[in-house]
């Protein structure tokens, strides 16, 4: 089986985490602990292929050339949205990568989110170059 | 009255453009209830023409016509008695009406308006006016005295009627005129011939005066003629006059125009005079350096006391005149070049005696020995090099000067600084952290240390992640078989420190951690100062980092303080709350305190090796210092993070291995009893217990419970199964009771639902247990027993069972026979022996003894049965007064006395 290892990057307090652990565990952690690092793992099925997802969850911030994909956590909370979606979609353009936005809370695109990056990395490299980390940005809603 | 007038004439009249002249309260003779008005009236437009109506007032209060009858029309008014007051009044026009008037005095009013209406407008056909008063219907009727309502009606007659004709009385005036004028003349009554006469003739008498008048007048004409012809004469005159005037001035205007330009240009030229001698003055003012600066700047003695004030002062003049805000024009000037020339001659004559000079100082000050001497202290304690700031801080003002005017000196010295105390940290750091071991363990060898691995993490880059993770791997291998594993029975585990030398090592590593704050700050503060690496504006300088993408200042949003230091801790350069710490400021700090995060990860995986359980700690005490830190950012703050991401990754993989014993744990031994991972969880929670009791991160605990708990619960099965010996059911409900006991007894938070879970687990596995091993002592009564039932089932009724030749009271008889009390006991005596074989002794050690709790599940499944049985005779066999040999007084006794017996 395949490995893919995703790190998920971002300012603290966006989610990071309740995405992470709503993917992994599928439950919404209402507390806010800030995570020092944390990894997860987790095997899904993505275009008919067993992958084994190793997730790094980690407190701090960095981008790199890889696959990578934006993501507006938080989309639930509509009301108080700073973010308008099309800057999303513009610093994703200037990223060129994918943007979706997601609620951790809600289980909005939640799966799609770590599908599309699977999906890029096989794109990307088809089954060889096993390390392929890949970043995702949330952008904060408050 | 007026007010029905009024109204009347509102409601009535006015839409159809008519006048009330007159009106009258009528009633028909005899009918007093059947009211209404007589009105006269007369229309607005020419011509004009009158009409009299009757007026009716309906319920509604409304007013209504209900006869109009014009005037000419009306043929007689007779007032029925000329010399009586009556109030009839009789009217013919088509017909004759009769009215009763309210009053005589009102209804004669009605006649006058009535008769003046008809002298106006019927003066010819009059209609005939009977039986009346005959001073009512005279021509000129004295109004005075008819009394006041008649009078006013009779003036709104006399104002109506006045209104529309053209005839004018004479005026009271042209009245007295005429008499007087006749009056003059006696005659002019008596002889009018004779008086038009004398008027006439004096008529032409004046008409003669007036043209010999107008005759009389015209040589004055003339005259007036002449004179206007010479004044206009004269007017030209003086016109001519003045234009010649206007020629004149313009010539002079054009002068006056001349004088003003050039003055304009007089003006302007001193002024232009008077801003380049200021400009001038400016210029030198800028660049005048006093001549006993000069001295100071070229010579200065900073060894010399009091000395410095004024080298300080000095340089600043010199700074103040070599940045002086010139204007790159004025620049070209020849002399404010040389000027520059001297300036920078200066500057650089000044700046390299003061660079030697503090170069000196500051080799001089490597060799400073701290302010305490650590070996001889009571506690752990790094030396702080206050003197050294203090000696050095009166020299910031020309370390500013310097950096702003000479970078290539001020980098030089920065790096001289950086070198010759940076050995001087490197010392103390060094001994401060072998004396921190020597208090910690004494000079006794620990495990793991001592290898390759030590020098070989201190000589690599120290800091960088990548070598920590494959540090790390190597630690895990070496732990693998002698740490304090779950999974592993206790006396498999290697030395270990003991409960004590781990409060030590916790203690000590406290005092590091604090110990290292107080001196880091100090030496970051003096450098910002000294250095003024703080300072904005300087080109060279990188500016703030603050804006750096990605940092972590910005994510404050969340609230909860020191959030920002959990994500700034990888070493993304992060904004601090309030002060920012540029890239300078780190790397100045890195260059002093070199050795400081080697020393630091060494001093980490020294005590990570030599014991499984100070990850723990050291996670606990590291997050404490990064979460609460306020500067973050700051070099030590970012050393700390990198530190304690990698204490968070030892304590996963720490638990990670606990895990990984649990799933790997095997039992040899005999008689299974307590799996190890359960008996060590116990040790295991309450010394994380004891280190998490107040962290901030005990979320993380919590996590890890969970998963060690749920890998028990997947793994107590398996090892069950896999035993030899013991019964799974004996294993599952002993470990499953263990495990629910220290959770009860810790009260671990956040994991109610194992704790059900392991309560649920274990009684599932006690009863299966009971089911199982209890059996069913009087197997053949129940086997009489349950072929009764079968009987039953399969349609026997329940009172004819005895009748059946297998299911006989005999044969009840005989089967009861073969259990009397004493077999009993017997069996049971056996069962227990059995029981406790079964059972380990570990289990015992716990509040509720396993063996009793068995003991009494086995006796309630006992009674259970036999009331069954009882059941089933009762129902089957009444009346056969058939019993078994003993009662459930006789079981409770047996099952007490084979517990008291053992």
């Amino acid at each position: 089986m395949r490995e893919y290892k995703i790190v998920v990057l971002g300012s603290g307090g966006v989610g990071k985490s309740a995405l992470t652990v709503q993917f992994v565990q599928g439950i919404f952690v209402e507390k806010y602990d800030p995570t020092i690092e944390d990894s997860y793992r987790k095997q899904v099925e993505v275009d008919g292929q067993q992958c084994m997802l190793e997730i790094l969850d980690t407190a701090g911030t960095d981008t790199d050339d890889v696959p990578m994909i934006l993501v507006g956590n938080k989309c639930d909370l509509e009301d108080e949205r700073v973010v308008g979606k099309d800057q999303g979609l513009n610093l994703a353009k200037s990223f060129s990568c994918a943007f979706l936005e997601s609620s951790a809370k809600a289980k909005i695109n939640v799966n799609e989110i770590f599908y599309d990056l699977v999906r890029q990395i096989n794109r990307k490299s088809p089954e060889k170059n096993l390390k392929r980390p890949s970043g995702r940005k949330p952008c904060c809603l408050l | 009255m007026a007010t029905i007038r009024h109204s009347l004439q509102r409601d009535v009249f006015e839409p159809t453009e008519e006048r009330l002249i007159g009106v009258l309260y009528v009633t028909k003779p005899g009918k007093k209830k059947k009211t209404s008005f007589l009105c006269a009236t007369i229309n607005k437009e020419k011509p004009v023409y009158a009409t009299v109506h009757q007026v009716k007032k309906t319920d509604k209060d409304v007013y209504k016509k209900k006869n109009s009858w014009p005037l000419r029309e009306l043929q007689v008014v007779d007032g029925r008695d000329e010399n009586k007051d009556t109030a009839d009044l009789d009217l013919t026009f088509d017909r004759i009406y009769k009215w009763v008037a309210n009053s005589a005095p009102d209804k004669h009013a009605f006649i006058q308006v009535l008769w003046k209406l008809c002298c106006r407008y019927l003066p010819k056909q009059k209609p005939q006016f009977i039986n009346i008063p005959a001073e009512l219907i005279e021509e000129n009727i004295n109004l005075a005295e008819s009394g006041d309502v008649t009078t006013s009606a009779l003036d709104n007659v006399d104002a109506a009627l006045e209104d529309d004709g053209d005839y004018r009385a004479l005026s009271e005036k042209e009245q007295m005129d005429l008499e007087r004028l006749m009056e003059q003349c006696d005659s002019a009554v008596s002889n009018a011939e004779a008086f038009a006469e004398q008027l006439s003739r004096d008529l032409s008498v004046l008409d003669g005066a007036n043209i010999h008048s107008m005759m009389a007048s015209e040589a004055q004409v003339e005259a007036l003629m002449v004179m206007i012809d010479s004044a206009y004469t004269e007017a030209e005159k003086i016109e001519t006059r003045l234009d010649s005037y206007d020629e004149i001035l313009l010539h002079v205007k054009d002068s006056i125009e001349k004088m003003a330009d050039k003055n304009t240009s007089i003006e302007q030229t001193n002024a232009n005079n008077s801003k380049l001698l200021e400009e001038l003055d400016r210029l030198i003012n800028q660049l005048d350096l006093p001549r006993n600066y000069v001295k100071d700047l070229y010579e200065p003695d900073l060894n010399k006391a009091g000395m410095l004030p004024q080298a300080i002062q000095a340089a600043a003049a010199l700074q103040l005149v070599i940045n002086a805000p010139i204007s790159s024009q004025l620049s070209q000037l020849q002399a404010v070049q040389d000027e520059k020339k001297r300036f920078d001659k200066l500057r650089g004559r000044f700046s390299q005696i003061v660079s030697r000079h503090l170069n000196n100082l500051f080799i001089h000050l490597g060799n400073d020995p701290g302010e305490t001497l650590s070996l001889h202290a009571e506690q752990l304690t790094l030396p702080r090099h206050g003197s050294i700031h203090t000696e050095l801080l009166p020299y910031t003002p020309l370390m500013h000067w310097i950096r702003a005017l000479d970078h290539r000196a001020y980098q030089h010295l920065n790096k001289t600084y950086a070198t010759s105390i940076s050995k001087l940290y490197e010392r103390d750091i060094r001994l401060f952290f072998e004396e921190a071991r020597q208090r910690i363990s004494g000079g006794r060898r620990l495990r793991g240390s001592g290898s390759s691995q030590d020098i070989a993490s201190m000589s690599g880059v120290a800091g960088k992640l990548t070598s920590q993770i494959k540090h790390g791997a190597q630690t895990l291998g070496t732990r693998t078989n002698t740490g304090a594993l779950l999974g592993v029975d206790r006396d498999q585990w290697g030395s270990e420190l003991d409960m004590q030398e781990r409060q030590k090592f916790d203690e000590i590593f406290e005092r590091v951690l604090s110990e290292l704050q107080p001196v880091c700050l100090s030496e970051q503060e003096f450098c910002i100062a000294f250095f003024n690496l703080n300072a904005t504006g300087n080109e060279k300088a990188p500016s703030s980092v603050a804006s750096t993408p990605g940092s972590s200042g910005s994510e404050e949003s969340s609230g909860s303080a020191g959030t920002s230091s959990g994500a700034g801790l990888i070493g993304t350069p992060g904004s601090g709350h309030g002060r920012p710490f540029n890239r300078e400021v780190r790397s100045m700090m890195a260059a002093l305190f070199t050795t400081l995060e080697q020393q630091l990860a060494s001093f980490i995986n020294t005590y990570d090796r030599a014991d499984s359980y100070c990850c723990l700690y050291i996670y606990v005490r590291l997050s404490e210092h990064v979460l609460t830190a306020e500067d973050t950012g700051s070099f030590l703050c970012t050393t700390f993070g990198s530190c304690l991401v990698q204490a968070k990754r030892n304590f996963d993989r720490f638990m990670n291995s606990q895990l990984q014993s649990i799933q790997e744990c095997r039992v040899a031994r005999k008689k299974c009893g307590i799996i190890p991972f359960i008996i060590n969880f116990e040790e295991f929670a309450k010394t994380a217990e004891s280190v998490f009791k107040k962290s901030e991160r005990r979320a993380d605990l919590d996590k890890w419970y969970v998963r060690l708990v749920l890998a028990m619960f997947e793994y107590i099965p398996r090892v069950a199964s896999e035993h030899q010996r013991t019964p799974p059911e004996v294993i599952k409900m002993e470990n499953y009771h263990v495990l629910h006991q220290l959770m009860f007894q810790l009260k671990l938070p956040g994991m109610d639902t194992q704790k059900k879970e392991a309560k649920q687990r274990y009684q599932e596995a006690l009863s299966a247990y009971v089911t199982q091993y209890f059996g069913r002592p009087l197997e053949k009564l129940n086997q009489f027993f349950d072929g009764v039932t079968n009987k039953v089932a399969s349609g026997v009724k329940e009172s004819e069972v005895g009748y059946q030749l297998a299911f006989s009271k005999q044969e009840l008889r005989k089967v009861i026979k073969e259990y009397p009390g004493k077999e009993v006991k017997r069996g049971l005596d056996q069962l227990y022996k059995k029981v406790e074989k079964h059972l380990s002794e570990e289990g015992n050690l716990l509040q509720a003894c396993p063996i009793m709790v068995v003991w009494r599940a086995m006796q309630e499944e006992f009674i259970r049965q036999y009331k069954l049985i009882e059941d089933l005779i009762h129902r089957c066999y009444p009346g056969a007064m058939i019993n078994l040999e003993f009662s459930i007084d006789d079981i409770l006794n047996y099952f007490s006395d084979i517990a008291l017996s053992h």
